[in-house]
């Protein structure tokens, strides 16, 4: 496998080819946040908070760090005025399903009325059941700002109760209807 | 019908077909496209038939049902040919009277035919018809002439004739390299170069390649392939197979919506006699060459559109875009290289191959070339498919062909690109239509929707329109895209509501940014343009409304109530019976008022009522922020417009 | 690297049970020939690299035919072969082998293997082995059906209707669809499924008195999907026509045949169901018997859409998107219907109209319910 060079935050850092911006960089121990990864799940990269500005002979453009692979010589921004403000309105967006976040970019309030409480649509739950328990139990209803996010209608059936999606959940709606539903 | 096996039977047969039509002869066409269709043309069709055996003049004149003409506003259309003779808005009633006048007697039927707005004057050929006279139509000029349903209607006028030359005379690096020299972009949007795309999915060294049609006009108010799809599938079917033939492609899918039910059934038809006759299937012209098409119905959804969005569509799945920086040309349905352009841009590609690429460069501007259909509609009195070189200008495209806006009323604005695209306000007339100078005036080329808006069209409902409409056409995937569109509409609204708050402008102008950068595909990338080109051009609009809780257009509705003036009332009672709400009686001096509590502010009254009298106006509602429960008539009201 | 074991080369968009073909050899450079030659015949393909592997694949993926090495390292491809007759007989496998002797195929065929491919094979050779295997495979599952005591989906002519003898009819067929590829837990769950649903539609329409009427109508449903996936070839990738299909047959799509077309064509539940809520197209709610829908194309609102639809919302009763409570009409907003010309358009029943007068749209749904209640 061929050997690829590049730059994260004027680190020069070896990978293999194919491999993500974001995985290169946490193996280089470079932090980018994240919402809907998980390593044991296909990217997916719909939350875009790991968004990094890259540049390749010049031309600068900001991209999904954990859906793109890495070029030669490709140098990479982690960090910038830019990219704190679009994570800051997407934590202000998503305002209060992803408390964590929103601990780390200093959200404590939002200017925007929120819509949902318990979701913030990440899909982990959906992707776990569908990827790692092959079970599809979970699934996305809906689309555009009526996406949400739906068990298959005689729930008894596809799912087995595992709860290994609780863990996953960022705003706890899966901990919440599931669990009702258990008990 | 025996296969064709050899470009010299495809001559032969089309020597048999046109030795057998009489270029004098009179023919009479009767335009069937969707929107001739809805006038009733399928009946004026059967008619005709009835009328010509009637008068037994089958020996003598051809009648034959043809794609859209186009001047949809006027429909519904019949040219008779060899003068070009057009009548306009036809009735069924109007048949016996074209046929023993015109046909018979040689005399036109003064009624139907074109009338200059200005100066009254009557106009007999259809080319001389402003409309039609301002275009340079190549792509649609063809629908006129053939019977969609006819392959050998298109065999007739050289179809077909471009896949015998690339299949037997060039090579497929002399294909790609004429297609890069003419530099045709693609028309559904972008305005990615074809020949670049074809090179580098013929380059890509995997196997299978697919071609794809995207024939999923997403774009309200815009329905150039439609139009095309329906009037002359072949054109398409041509294009598509050398492409095919470029970059090596053995699989074919033409992705229609399911909206389009004409187009559709045409399409299919074609792919069948296209097969019988060898121009499809294996061993295309004895060539060698193999391809087949498979019709894939669009099951409605505005982002199926976006590349691929459409080729996950096609695979099955939920039509969503993928989160890849791979370009589909090299990886795209099944992961395989795929080549995928707009019903107009293949219909493109028998022109170029037959005529050259020194002749579509000859037509445009420096880096947009040949020619645009565009769909002309909205508050213009004349609406429909308008095909003009690049390079034209809007206030051309508007007035000389459009003929200006009716009933004296003011231009405000004309939208370009549809959802993707922006508004151009009148000092932005004079740009030409092309990629780049539209793009640099803040709207987009898109597919070529042009909706023209008048003084009574409101710019923040027409922001609010197209937002609600993205916040339903989206996936809802990635979040700056979905959160985004949810919160912009969330402020729109109370914008058009009367209580947007200050600082809502600049809330949004915040997040339209945000969205541009960070959305996941091209639709949430351009999501935020209509805000932000009308907060560019019309920001007073948007302060009257917060400010003032005022719309100066006359149609957000919570701002607005009709009001009927005593004076110029008539007593008709149109207005009573055409009220859905039964909220318009007579008082008791026999004068009709509207019961602000029942209205539902439908305008229903205001279309009905006779121009004569135009008694009934909108007027401000006046109802200032956070005052909701005031109540409406005790206001007092100024007049903001009457019909 | 070493991937011994694992299941590698699964495409990422292709996501669980989707698959038609299982590939299990140890053989990197076989392995990925076949899946490309299989994915230009249109099929969807999975791979593994043993025994165990591909056994797991299968349980997950329900393919209908399984190409199968011979001689692997771990479980060789007898053994496979025996279990994977024992977990689902209507899966056709199809052996590879380098040892092209007469012996050998012999013995594969008497243990349940269907066809023979020596190594090494063409494309052409390949496809045409799993296209055979394909209609096998289909053949076999509706065989096991046929030869039991029950005709398929079809109910007895002579028996008495009552809801007792259709249910059980039906459910029986179900049945045997069922035991061919599904666990027990799955296979009674179904059935209760039917019956539930028999009921539940019975009580919703409220038009149906017996439900015995309502059993035999999704018997029906079902009968009609099957002949629909049949018509397209049982092809995964036309999930999309095939609902729509359906939807074109029913006026709407009722969820035992989403139920159905998802055991039938081995698509998860909830991919259906994505699939259905994200497209305007599809109905999940019976429909009316009249359908007005009112165009919000851009041309169209500019000149006035939103009153148009304001007027006909009040005049029916029926918000947009809604049926009224007599099943007359549904109310429909269609994005663009594309005759801008039109503007403000509404489509009834296939006729568009351009701006109409609330006069004569009173006439015309008064006539429409005069109509319906005199006949």
């Amino acid at each position: 496998m061929k050997t690829i060079e590049l730059v994260i935050d004027g680190k020069k850092v070896q990978a293999e080819e194919g491999a993500t911006i974001l995985e290169v960089a946490r193996e280089n121990g470079i932090y980018i946040p994240t919402l809907c990864h998980d390593d044991q799940l296909q990217p997916a990269g719909t939350c875009r908070m790991c968004m990094v500005e890259i540049s390749n002979n010049g031309r600068k453009k900001l991209v999904a760090s954990c859906v793109y692979e890495v070029e030669e010589n490709l140098v990479v921004k982690t960090d910038s005025e830019k990219i704190r403000k679009i994570r800051r309105m997407i934590v202000e967006l998503l305002w209060p399903t992803v408390p964590a976040l929103a601990k780390e970019f200093g959200v404590d309030k939002s200017r925007f009325v929120p819509e949902h409480t318990e979701c913030c649509l990440c899909g982990l739950c959906v992707r776990y059941c569908a990827e790692v328990k092959k079970l599809n139990a979970v699934y996305f209803k809906g689309r555009g700002i009526d996406r949400e996010i739906a068990f298959v209608p005689e729930l008894a059936d596809e799912c087995v109760y595992c709860r290994e999606c609780f863990n996953l959940c960022v705003g706890g709606l899966i901990v919440n209807q599931c669990g009702s539903v258990y008990s | 019908m025996i296969k064709l096996n050899s470009p010299h039977d495809l001559e032969i047969l089309r020597e048999s077909i046109v030795s057998k039509r009489d270029p004098n002869r009179t023919c009479v066409t009767v335009c069937s496209g969707t929107g001739c269709l809805a006038y009733g043309s399928h009946d004026i069709f059967r008619e005709f038939r009835l009328e010509i055996e009637k008068q037994r003049l089958g020996e003598e004149v051809d009648l034959r049902r043809t794609g859209c003409h186009g001047f949809c506003g006027r429909g519904p259309l019949i040219v008779i040919f060899p003068e070009k003779i057009c009548y306009l808005g036809a009735q069924k009633e109007d048949v016996a009277d074209i046929v023993s006048k015109t046909i018979v007697d040689k005399e036109l039927v003064d009624r139907l035919l074109y009338k200059d707005f200005e100066t009254g004057e009557q106009i007999t050929r259809i080319d001389d018809i402003p409309f039609y006279k301002y275009q340079k139509r190549i792509l649609l000029d063809n629908n006129a002439l053939i019977d969609p349903e006819k392959i050998d209607d298109y065999i007739a006028i050289g179809g077909y004739s471009a896949i015998a030359k690339v299949l037997f005379e060039w090579n497929r690096d002399d294909l790609i390299k004429e297609i890069k020299e003419a530099n045709l972009r693609g028309r559904g949007g972008g305005g990615f170069p074809m020949g670049v795309k074809w090179e580098t999915t013929r380059n890509v060294p995997v196997d299978p390649k697919y071609v794809i049609v995207n024939a999923d006009e997403g774009d309200p108010g815009a329905y150039m392939d439609r139009s095309l799809l329906e009037g002359n599938p072949h054109c398409v079917l041509e294009g598509l197979i050398i492409g095919a033939y470029a970059v090596g492609s053995q699989e074919g899918f033409i992705y229609v919506r399911d909206e389009y039910p004409l187009a559709l059934e045409n399409t299919k038809i074609a792919i069948e006699t296209a097969r019988e006759y060898g121009l499809l299937g294996e061993n295309i012209l004895g060539s060698g060459f193999d391809f087949e098409i498979t019709i894939h119905r669009g099951a409605g959804a505005f982002v199926s559109g976006e590349s691929s969005a459409l080729m996950n569509a096609v695979e099955g799945r939920v039509g969503e875009p993928r989160p890849k920086y791979i370009h589909t040309s090299v990886k795209g349905l099944w992961d395989r290289p795929t080549c995928l352009n707009n019903v107009e841009t293949w219909a493109n590609v028998p022109f170029i191959v037959n005529k050259g690429a020194d002749w579509f460069k000859s037509i445009g501007t420096e880096n947009s070339k040949g020619t645009k259909i565009f769909s002309l509609v909205g508050k213009i009195n004349n609406t429909g498919l308008v095909e003009v070189p690049m390079g034209t200008t809007l206030r051309e495209i508007v007035y000389h062909i459009g003929g200006g806006i009716p009933n004296a009323k003011k231009f405000k604005a004309v939208q370009t690109g549809g959802p993707s695209g922006g508004v151009l306000p009148e000092d932005m007339l004079d740009i030409p239509v092309d990629f780049d100078a539209l793009t640099e005036a803040g709207s987009m080329m898109g597919s070529g929707g042009m909706i023209v808006m008048d003084e009574n069209t409101c710019m923040v409902d027409t922001a609010r329109y197209y937002i609600e409409f993205l916040a339903h056409e989206s996936c809802g995937k990635c979040i700056p895209c979905r959160e985004g569109l949810r919160q912009m509409l969330r402020i729109l609204n109370s914008i058009t509501r009367g209580v947007g708050k200050e600082g809502d402008i600049e809330l949004l102008e915040e997040l339209g940014e945000m969205m541009q950068e960070a959305s996941l595909c091209a639709l949430g990338k351009t999501a935020p343009n209509p805000v932000l080109s009308t907060i560019r051009h019309f920001r007073d609009e948007y302060e009257a409304h917060i400010n003032e809780a005022r719309c100066p257009a006359g149609v957000c509705k919570e701002l607005i109530i009709y009001h009927i003036n005593p004076e110029d009332c008539l007593r008709c009672g149109l207005c009573e019976k055409n009220c859905p709400t039964n909220a318009i009686s007579k008082d008791e001096d026999e004068v009709y008022v509207i019961n602000q509590e029942s209205c539902i502010k439908c305008g229903s009254c205001m279309s009905v009522c006779p121009e004569k009298a135009n008694a009934i106006v909108v007027e401000n509602a006046f109802r200032p922020p956070f005052a909701n429960d005031l109540p409406k008539t005790d206001v007092a009201a100024t007049t903001i417009y009457s019909t | 690297m070493d991937t011994q074991g694992e299941i590698v080369s699964q495409s990422p968009y292709q996501g669980p049970g989707i698959t038609d073909v299982v590939v299990i050899d140890d053989e990197e450079s076989i392995c990925e020939g076949c899946r490309q030659t299989l994915e230009t015949g249109g099929y969807r393909s999975e791979i593994a690299r043993d025994g165990i592997q591909g056994l797991k694949l299968v349980e997950q993926s329900h393919p209908r035919v399984v190409l199968v090495d011979l001689k692997m390292q771990g479980m060789n491809g007898m053994e496979v072969l025996t279990k994977l007759s024992e977990f689902d007989p209507s899966i056709v496998s199809i052996v590879i082998t380098g040892y092209g002797s007469i012996d050998s195929a012999v013995e594969t065929m008497k243990i349940g293997a269907s066809d023979f491919l020596t190594k090494p094979f063409t494309p052409e050779k390949l496809l045409e082995s799993v296209n055979r295997g394909m209609e096998l495979s289909q053949s076999a599952r509706e065989k096991r059906v046929t030869e039991g005591t029950a005709q398929p989906l079809r109910v007895p002519e002579k028996a008495p209707l009552n809801k007792q003898n259709v249910l059980l009819n039906g459910l029986e067929v179900l049945g045997q669809y069922y035991s061919l590829g599904l666990k027990e837990r799955q296979f009674f769950s179904e059935l209760k499924y039917l019956e539930s649903e028999a009921e539940h539609h019975a009580e919703r329409l409220g038009r149906v008195e017996e439900k015995e009427k309502t059993v035999l109508d999704i018997v029906h449903d079902l009968r009609l999907v099957d002949n629909i996936i049949q018509g397209y070839g049982y092809k995964k990738n036309v999930l999309i026509q095939i609902l729509m299909d359906i939807q074109a047959e029913l006026n709407w799509l009722p969820s035992h045949t989403l139920k159905w077309v998802s055991m039938r064509l081995n698509i998860p539940y909830a991919n259906i169901y994505s699939i259905v809520n994200f497209y305007n197209v599809f109905n999940l709610e019976p429909r009316g018997d009249h359908i007005i829908e009112i165009c919000m194309g851009t041309a169209c609102h500019v000149r006035g859409a939103a009153g148009l639809m304001e007027r006909v919302s009040s005049l029916l009763g029926v918000q947009p998107g809604e049926t009224d409570s007599e099943m007359l009409f549904t109310l429909k907003s269609v994005r663009c219907m594309g005759c801008c010309a039109l503007a403000p358009v509404m489509k009834i029943d296939e006729q568009y109209n351009s701006n109409p007068k609330v006069s004569d749209l009173k006439k015309r749904f008064d006539n429409y319910m005069g109509k319906e209640e005199s006949s």
